[in-house]
C-alpha cells in the first residue's frame, strides 16, 4: 500500500510561497524558509517501519510548482494521501482534494491539522475528503488507522480508533468520538532523515546560524503549558507528552556524527525545563557533543529556565533561544494567558546573553483590544531590549485569529472579525476591528524591525560577538545579510496593505 | 507585581506540603491551575488549586522535587512571605457539577489529587470515587475530607506487609458504571496506562479528561 504525506506548493498572486513557520503558522514569502514538519516526518517513518511504501511529498522543499507537483502525484498513484490544514490555506486544500478525487477517485484523502480538527464537518462539506483526523498525533493515529484500512474492506464503518470523522459509503458522516489520548512519545520513531530528504530543509531557514541545520524530533508533543489563547497548542483535543532525555540525546549524537549537522533546532512548543533541561545539557557535555561545532536551539518561555540551567545550556553550545514576548503590557499578557510577568524578562534575557545565547523575541501587534498606549509601550520596550543587547533578533507578526483557537473563538463571539474569507487569514494584514487605525500597528512593526539598522544595535551585536566567542565572527555577515533580507520581506508583507486599508480603518475606528 | 502573602504551610510528609496563600481577586474555577514563583527567582511552576473555588484563600498541594528551584523554595517559605501568583489557567473543570445524575471517577497519582480535592470541597454532594495512587500510606493526603467509601487509596509500597497495588491494578478490577465521567490527573505514564484500561472497559475519549503533571 502506498501512502503519501503531501504538501502541495501554494503560490499567491504575488508569486510568494506559503511557508509553514513556528507553531505551524502559514505565511507567504518570496524567499522561503523550508521547515521540516516534524510530527508528519515521524508519521512517515512509523509507516515505513510498518512496511508501507511511503511517498514523502513536500512540493515546497522539492521546489516544484503546482502543476509539476500534481502530475508527479498522479504518476505516483498513492492509495492514501495525508494533508495538513490551517486556516489561510483551507480553500486551496479543499479545491486540491476535489481535483485529486476527480483524477484518482480511489485515492483515500485524509485531512489533518489544527483547522480541520476543530471544524471537521466543514472540511467534509467543502471537499470530498474521506477522513478528517481530529488529533495532532498523526503518527500514532495513522499507525493505527492505515493497517485497518488495508485489512478491512468495511473500514469506514468498522474503524473504532478515536478522533476521526469518516465519510461512509452512503455519504453520511461517522464520528469515532473525541480524541483525548496521551500518547507515549517514546514509541513514535525518530525521524528517518533520508526518507524525508532532510537536506531540502537544511539551508533555507533564517533561524539557522550555521548550516546544514535540521529539526530534532520534538521532545514535547503539543505544549506543556498549553494555555496561551492565541496558540494552536491549546484545546481539549490536545494533550501533552514528553520524550525521554536519553532518547533525544541519542538522536542528536546521530545527527552530528552521521549526518554532519551543524545546527539542531527543537521546535517543540516549549522545550524541556528544570531537571530534564539540565539532564539534557549535561548529556550533551558528557557525550562531547558540545565540542563538535554544532549549535542547538529551542523554544522556551519566560520564567521557565533558571540561571543554573541556562549556564549549563551555554556550556553545551545552545545558541538560538526563541521566546514568546508578545507584548509589553500586563493586560495583554493576562488576556493571552501567557503565564509570565514582565518584571522577569530582563533577568531571563541577561542570563541568556551572559552565557552566550542568542535570545530571539517573537512579538505580536494588532490584538483587538490593543490601544495606542499599549502599542507604544511594546515598541519602546522591544527597542530597549534590542538596543541594550538583551535580545539579539526579533520577529513581529500581526496577531491573526487562526484555527479556532480560543483567541479566534473570542474574536468571533465579540464580533470583531472583519472577514469570513479564510484566504484573508494569511497574517499579511489585520483582520480584526481595533481601537486605533490598522496603520498604527503596521507602523509599529516597521519601527521594531528598523532596530536592525540602528547604529547602537549594530555596535552592540559587534561587541557581543567580539567579546564572547570569536568563532561567531564567521557567521556575522551571513546572518546579517539573511536578517536584512527577512526584515525587507516582513516589511513588504506588512505594509503592502497600508494604503488600501486607510479607508477601512476609519470605518473600524468609528464602530 | 502579582504577589500574595503566604498564610500557612502544612508539611504533610518529608516532601509534600499544603501551601495556603491569600486569594487573588479574580474569577477562579475549581480545577484550574496557577503559576507560582518566589520573588527574585525568575522562574515559576504550574500547580493545580487544592481549595474550593469560593474559598477566601488558595491552597496548593505541592511535592518538592530534588533540584526543583520553585518547589524546594516554596517548601522553605514561611507565613508572611510573598509568593508570586499568575492565573487562573486551564479547563480541567467539571462541566455540569450541579447535575445530580452525574457520576464521576477521579483517578490521580500523588499530588495529582489536588484538582479532585478542589472539586469535592466546592461541590461536596457530587457522586464520585477517587482512585488515588500513592507510594506509602502517609501520602493519602487529607483522606478524611472525602466522603466515606469514595476515597480508594492504591498504595504501591504498603507498610503492613501486604502486597502493593497501583491505580491500574485497582482499575482492572473496578467496574465503571455506564455514563461515568472520568478525570485523570498526575503522572504521564499512569495516564497512558489508564487510557488503555479505560478503552478495554469501553470508556472512550468523549468521557475522559486529562491533566498531565510534569
Amino acid at each position: 500500500m502506498k501512502i503519501a504525506i503531501s504538501y502541495p506548493p501554494i503560490i499567491n498572486d504575488l508569486g510568494q510561497k506559503a511557508m509553514v513557520s513556528q507553531n505551524r503558522n502559514v505565511q507567504f514569502f518570496k524567499e522561503p524558509t523550508y521547515l521540516l514538519p516534524v510530527t508528519y516526518a515521524q508519521a512517515a517513518t512509523y509507516l515505513k517501519q510498518s512496511g508501507y511504501d511511503v511517498y514523502w511529498d513536500d512540493g515546497n522543499s522539492q521546489l516544484k510548482n503546482f502543476d509539476v507537483w500534481f502530475n508527479d502525484f498522479v504518476k505516483e498513484a498513492p492509495d492514501v494521501v495525508i494533508f495538513e490544514s490551517t486556516t489561510p490555506v483551507m480553500k486551496f486544500y479543499w479545491s486540491t482534494i476535489n481535483k485529486i478525487k476527480t483524477a484518482m477517485p480511489n485515492c483515500i484523502v485524509i485531512m489533518s491539522g489544527y483547522h480541520s480538527m476543530r471544524r471537521p464537518e466543514e472540511t467534509m462539506q467543502q471537499s470530498n475528503a474521506d477522513i478528517v483526523l481530529r488529533s495532532s498525533n498523526v503518527d500514532f493515529a495513522l499507525h493505527r488507522l492505515i493497517p485497518h484500512i488495508e485489512n478491512n474492506n468495511d473500514w469506514r464503518a468498522s474503524y473504532l480508533g478515536e478522533g476521526m470523522l469518516i465519510r461512509l459509503d452512503s455519504g453520511k458522516l461517522r464520528s469515532t468520538g473525541d480524541f483525548r489520548q496521551v500518547e507515549p512519545l517514546d514509541q513514535s520513531p525518530l525521524v528517518d532523515r533520508d526518507l524525508v530528504g532532510w537536506k531540502n530543509y537544511a539551508y533555507e531557514n533564517g533561524n539557522f546560524l550555521q548550516t546544514p541545520g535540521t529539526y530534532a524530533s520534538s521532545v514535547i508533543r503539543d505544549c506543556m503549558f498549553g494555555k496561551c489563547t492565541f496558540c494552536r497548542y491549546n484545546g481539549p483535543d490536545l494533550t501533552f507528552s514528553m520524550m525521554s532525555v536519553q532518547r533525544s540525546l541519542d538522536e542528536y549524537e546521530k545527527l552530528i556524527n552521521e549526518h554532519g549537522v551543524k545546527e539542531i533546532f527543537d521546535d517543540s512548543g516549549v522545550w524541556y525545563r528544570g531537571k530534564e533541561a539540565r539532564e539534557f545539557a549535561q548529556g550533551i557535555i558528557d557525550r562531547g557533543l558540545n565540542k563538535k561545532g554544532c549549535y542547538f536551539g529551542i523554544n522556551t518561555r519566560f520564567e521557565y529556565l533558571d540561571e543554573e540551567t541556562i549556564k549549563l545550556m551555554g556550556e553545551a553550545n545552545f545558541r538560538f533561544i526563541l521566546l514568546g514576548y508578545e507584548a509589553a503590557d500586563n493586560e495583554t499578557l493576562m488576556r493571552l494567558n501567557k503565564g509570565y510577568q514582565l518584571q522577569h524578562v530582563d533577568d531571563c534575557l541577561k542570563w541568556l546573553t551572559k552565557y552566550g545565547m542568542h535570545p530571539h523575541l517573537t512579538i505580536m501587534v494588532g490584538y483587538y483590544w490593543q490601544t495606542q498606549e499599549q502599542l507604544d509601550n511594546t515598541v519602546s520596550e522591544v527597542k530597549r531590549l534590542m538596543i541594550s543587547g538583551l535580545a539579539r533578533t526579533l520577529q513581529v507578526t500581526l496577531c491573526t485569529p487562526l484555527d479556532y483557537t480560543p483567541y479566534h473563538e473570542e474574536c468571533i463571539s465579540n464580533g470583531v472579525l472583519l472577514t469570513q474569507d479564510y484566504n484573508d487569514f494569511d497574517m499579511s494584514k489585520l483582520i480584526v476591528k481595533t481601537p486605533i487605525p490598522h496603520d498604527q500597528y503596521y507602523k509599529a512593526v516597521r519601527e521594531m524591525y528598523s532596530v536592525a539598522f540602528n547604529p547602537r544595535f549594530i555596535l552592540r551585536q559587534l561587541v557581543f560577538l567580539l567579546n564572547f566567542r570569536k568563532k561567531d565572527w564567521q557567521f556575522l555577515f551571513t546572518y546579517g545579510i539573511r536578517a536584512i533580507r527577512r526584515v525587507r520581506q516582513h516589511i513588504f508583507n506588512l505594509t503592502r496593505h497600508e494604503t488600501k486599508e486607510k479607508s477601512k480603518t476609519i470605518e473600524v475606528t468609528n464602530v | 507585581m502579582n504577589t500574595y502573602p503566604l498564610l500557612d504551610i502544612e508539611h504533610l510528609t518529608e516532601t509534600t506540603f499544603r501551601l495556603r496563600v491569600d486569594r487573588p481577586d479574580i474569577p477562579i474555577r475549581s480545577g484550574q491551575c496557577f503559576n507560582l514563583g518566589i520573588p527574585g527567582f525568575g522562574v515559576n511552576r504550574e500547580y493545580s488549586m487544592y481549595s474550593a473555588e469560593d474559598s477566601s484563600y488558595l491552597d496548593f498541594l505541592i511535592r518538592s522535587v530534588d533540584g526543583g528551584l520553585t518547589s524546594t523554595g516554596l517548601q522553605k517559605a514561611q507565613p508572611g512571605d510573598l509568593i508570586e501568583i499568575d492565573g487562573a489557567y486551564g479547563k480541567f473543570c467539571l462541566d455540569d457539577p450541579l447535575n445530580k445524575s452525574n457520576n464521576y471517577l477521579f483517578i490521580a497519582t500523588g499530588t495529582g489529587i489536588a484538582p479532585f480535592h478542589s472539586f469535592v470541597e466546592t461541590w461536596p454532594s457530587i457522586n464520585y470515587k477517587i482512585l488515588h495512587g500513592v507510594r506509602t500510606p502517609e501520602e493519602r493526603y487529607h483522606m478524611q475530607e472525602y466522603t466515606k467509601d469514595s476515597y480508594i487509596p492504591c498504595i504501591s509500597r504498603p507498610k503492613d506487609g501486604t502486597s502493593g497495588k497501583r491505580v491500574t491494578d485497582y482499575l482492572t478490577e473496578y467496574s465503571i458504571p455506564e455514563g461515568t465521567k472520568v478525570y485523570v490527573c498526575g503522572n504521564r505514564n499512569m495516564i497512558i496506562d489508564v487510557f488503555d484500561l479505560l478503552h478495554k472497559k469501553e470508556v472512550f475519549g468523549d468521557q475522559i479528561k486529562t491533566e498531565v503533571f510534569f
